[in-house]
């Protein structure tokens, strides 16, 4: 547990230095790298905010079926709106995307029955969960350092 | 006979996606960049999804190890794909590899019939294939 609230605030503290260094340069952009960046960083962010939010959370039904779609299309809009209206429709529908993807591979993570797969003793489906969860973190961290690393040159 | 049948199209897959890439390479001056995001994105997803849907119906035991394969393979072509073309065309394949891989082998568990839908999956990679043929004849 204490190991998925760390990743989770790895997770917002590099969402928010992406976001401090988009408003930063926005006027430097054409119309191809923002539909770009809108769709990468929206996909994959919304993707780890919404899997962690959902293992972390109880097994309270409305707020875990809700609130990550919502979170994913918070944070789509948030990037989308800095520059264009376009942009901001894009950003919209992957964060969609991928706050409902995300919401499924939590709730897989959480109980393998669901999707037929043979795990059922108890430490298995915990180093399943906890190898999934840091491969999305590292994946996510690669994305945002190649989008951070683009706007620098 | 039905292992030996997804293992051979594993490897009809590996060397479809290898003789493309390197026609691709051999093209890549006639290829502009809004072709090349489409190109790395189809082929990314495609990579991905195969590889996860033949792994888990291969291997129903292995769930993370296949997961964390495919997403890799699927980013990795993506990413080879892009890298031909621009650096915008690889971030936009890295991320669609990513999450397709990270969807398809749970696509493979839940489905029954599964042989059927293999094949109807490679008809349609056979199919996309052709269509960017065409798209890049034409460019």
């Amino acid at each position: 547990m204490l190991l998925l609230i760390l990743l989770f605030m790895w997770c917002v503290g590099e969402i928010l230095v992406n976001y401090r260094v988009v408003k930063k340069k926005r006027l430097l952009f054409d119309d191809r790298f923002t539909k770009t960046i809108c769709m990468a960083i929206a996909s994959i962010s919304s993707l780890a905010m919404a899997l962690y939010l959902e293992l972390l959370l109880s097994d309270n039904q409305l707020v875990t079926y809700l609130l990550p779609v919502l979170l994913g299309v918070f944070i789509g809009w948030r990037f989308g709106s800095l520059i264009k209206a376009p942009a901001s429709l894009n950003g919209l529908y992957n964060g969609a995307m991928g706050g409902v993807m995300g919401m499924m591979l939590g709730a897989v993570l959480k109980n393998p029955a669901l999707c037929n797969i043979p795990i059922d003793a108890n430490s298995l489906i915990a180093s399943n969960l906890f190898i999934i969860t840091i491969f999305i973190a590292f994946s996510h961290s690669v994305v945002c350092f190649f989008i951070r690393y683009s706007m620098r040159g | 006979m039905e292992q030996s049948n997804l293992l051979f199209l594993l490897y009809a897959d590996i060397c479809l996606i290898i003789g493309f890439y390197m026609y691709i390479r051999k093209m890549r001056k006639l290829i502009g960049f809004h072709l090349g995001m489409n190109m790395s994105m189809v082929m990314g997803g495609m990579a991905a999804l195969l590889f996860g849907i033949i792994l888990i119906t291969h291997m129903p035991f292995h769930f993370t190890y296949i997961t964390l394969l495919s997403a890799s393979i699927g980013g990795a072509v993506g990413a080879c794909f892009g890298m031909l073309i621009d650096y915008q065309t690889f971030v936009t394949g890295l991320t669609n590899g990513l999450i397709v891989g990270l969807m398809a082998p749970m696509i493979g568990t839940v489905m029954e019939m599964q042989m059927l839908f293999i094949w109807f999956l490679h008809a349609f990679f056979i199919g996309s294939l052709g269509i960017l043929f065409i798209s890049i004849k034409r460019a």
